[in-house]
């Protein structure tokens, strides 16, 4: 008996390496190949020869080649009307995360904590809209923010007894940010309450047991600990709103444009391709760049190791 | 000691949810609201009520074209990213190699991109190798939105998979293709088939991509639903709009039923 075990086990213990479902050696690695050349070729390689474009000049014909030039990036920050659209969409995009912060966290907090009825309630209600087309969502936000009387919330505010016409926010910088809102909600809360539910109960109790009030306990412990998906949802929201085009396009009209429709604008208008590259490139170094400032705030918590740890949680790893 | 909502915060928190659920589900309902209306302008109040707009709509020619070009669309490029994509979650769950992490960064790369600039970059590129069949290249640019989130379910659902049950079918003899066509294959399938869903309803959905390569002959619906905004005025649009939200809440509930919304989304 005791010599079947351990002959079983040390069957078990090799099988770990003589019996995979895939061959050994070099040749399973074929498997990636059809993937990798998909994303190469139909990903990689058309976007590093877009951004070429925004340091070439675009000849009488068309041609797009040299000289090279930085010109198409001076006149971003040259033209008054690109520049214009450049902080706004930084504007737009900033005002929306911070926004999404303020309202996802008590959400988050449901979510994570909240009773577990309720809490699967409000996922659902959260996630399902990721399934639904933005075109959708925001046709659904022209019927309610409509600058006359048949507006939604105009009309509602009328039966208040307000003037026939008090909210007009259509075609402005707050409808684009009420509808980004509204789209990249999700993003935000689900990172948040992944975090929220890591935090482990015990760190707060011992802040608590210690003898800290509640918003003590919340602003010393949870908070900091919830950092990691703050800065992922933040990431996410920005990025996402910096990039958008339906948004902008549907509820901001000519009078809050953003890049992704200057974008637009140059390339199917105007036929700037230089241009339209250099937009995009200040698109992607945007988006980037906010990613890697996450990172990095991430990285330094990381290495700060017990020392960037708030007090509760100090005391709960000296356990 | 369970850990739950107390005090003042949670008296704010459910609060602002409440109030967060009422603002997430308002666009949605509205549009239902009007998609109903017997009035002849999509405007607010509605009045009476009637399934009119959905006859309308249903034998409109171009809204079904729409419809049946982009549910073709979402299949094929789901089903063209789990054939590129199992095999390659396969590999890099299974069989650790140098260059790893690199072969995975470049496979989910897409995902960190903003849709819209895929879409101005394969424009730019088919029209350098004069690739002028705008259903192709709308199938070529929609795997690129479906692939990583299918490769993601399915390297999720692999590390989760029992690999001793492989590795007793293999030693009692069974061959590579079966211990994966029977043992690892019904493992995974809930995951990555609410995965796949998911990676449909996004091509289904998708606009950002779709804008710069579509024409009069390959006209994805959030295409056909954005022009019809600008032409149409009656709840017809809202009736369109209130059926695409329908194929997105039947998509939730499968979900839902396969594998939980929450898990599926890894909160």
């Amino acid at each position: 008996m005791s010599v079947s075990d351990a002959s079983y086990s040390s069957t078990v213990s090799m099988s770990n390496k003589l019996f995979s479902i895939l061959p050994q050696g070099p040749s399973a690695l074929w498997m990636l190949i059809p993937s990798l050349l998909f994303v190469l070729v139909f990903f990689i390689f058309p976007c590093l020869s877009l951004f070429s474009y925004s340091v070439m000049t675009q000849g009488a014909q068309g041609r797009i080649g040299a000289p090279f030039t930085l010109a198409n990036f001076a006149q971003i920050s040259a033209d008054p009307f690109i520049w214009r659209i450049f902080v706004a969409t930084i504007r737009i995009s900033i005002i929306t995360s911070i926004l999404a912060v303020i309202f996802a966290y008590p959400v988050a907090l449901v979510i994570a904590r909240g009773h577990p009825q309720f809490s699967r309630l409000a996922t659902i209600i959260i996630i399902a809209p990721l399934m639904v087309s933005i075109v959708v969502r925001t046709y659904g936000w022209q019927l309610l923010l409509a600058n006359s009387g048949n507006g939604v919330v105009n009309w509602v505010l009328y039966q208040f007894g307000f003037p026939k016409v008090t909210f007009r926010v259509m075609f402005s910088e707050t409808a684009v940010i009420i509808g980004s809102l509204h789209v990249f909600f999700p993003m935000m809360v689900l990172p948040l309450a992944t975090a929220l539910s890591r935090i482990s109960p015990a760190v707060e109790e011992a802040a608590k047991t210690l003898g800290a009030p509640a918003w003590r306990v919340f602003w010393r412990v949870t908070l900091p600990l919830s950092i990691p998906g703050l800065a992922a949802g933040l990431t996410f929201v920005f990025s996402l709103t910096a990039s958008s085009y339906v948004t902008p396009a549907l509820l901001g009209g000519n009078r809050a444009m953003m890049l992704g429709n200057l974008l637009d604008q140059q390339i199917t208008a105007t036929y700037n391709w230089p241009l339209g590259a250099a937009i995009v490139v200040v698109m992607v170094v945007l988006v980037f760049a906010v990613n890697a400032l996450s990172m990095l705030v991430l990285e330094r918590r990381r290495a700060g190791g017990q020392d960037a740890a708030p007090a509760g949680a100090r005391k709960a790893g000296a356990q | 000691m369970k850990h739950e909502l107390s005090g003042g915060l949670a008296v704010v928190s459910y609060a602002v949810t409440a109030l967060m659920l009422v603002f997430v589900l308002a666009p949605l309902v509205i549009v239902f609201v009007i998609s109903v209306s017997d009035t002849p302008l999509a405007v607010f109040p509605p009045r009476g009520f009637t399934l009119g707009w959905y006859w309308k709509v249903l034998g409109d020619p171009g809204f079904r074209g729409a419809v049946g070009f982009s549910l073709g669309l979402a299949l094929s490029a789901t089903l063209a990213s789990l054939a590129l994509g199992i095999p390659a979650a396969l590999v890099l769950v299974r069989h650790p190699f140098a260059g790893q992490s690199m072969a995975e960064g470049v496979l989910m790369s897409p995902l960190v991109f903003p849709t819209l600039i895929m879409g101005v970059a394969l424009l730019q590129f088919y029209a350098m190798w004069n690739m002028q069949n705008s259903a192709m290249n709308l199938f070529f640019a929609h795997i690129l939105v479906t692939l990583p989130y299918v490769m993601r379910t399915v390297m999720a659902s692999l590390r989760q998979a029992d690999m001793t049950l492989e590795e007793a079918a293999l030693t009692l003899g069974a061959n590579r293709f079966r211990v994966l066509w029977r043992v690892t294959l019904p493992q995974i399938a809930p995951g990555v088939a609410a995965g796949a869903l998911f990676a449909f309803m996004l091509s289904f959905d998708n606009y950002p991509i779709s804008m710069w390569l579509a024409d009069a002959k390959a006209e994805p619906l959030p295409i056909y639903l954005i022009q019809a905004m600008q032409r149409i005025f009656d709840p017809s649009v809202a009736a369109m709009a209130s059926l695409m939200t329908l194929i997105g809440a039947v998509a939730v509930f499968v979900v839902e039923k396969l594998v939980g919304l929450r898990r599926a989304m890894s909160v």
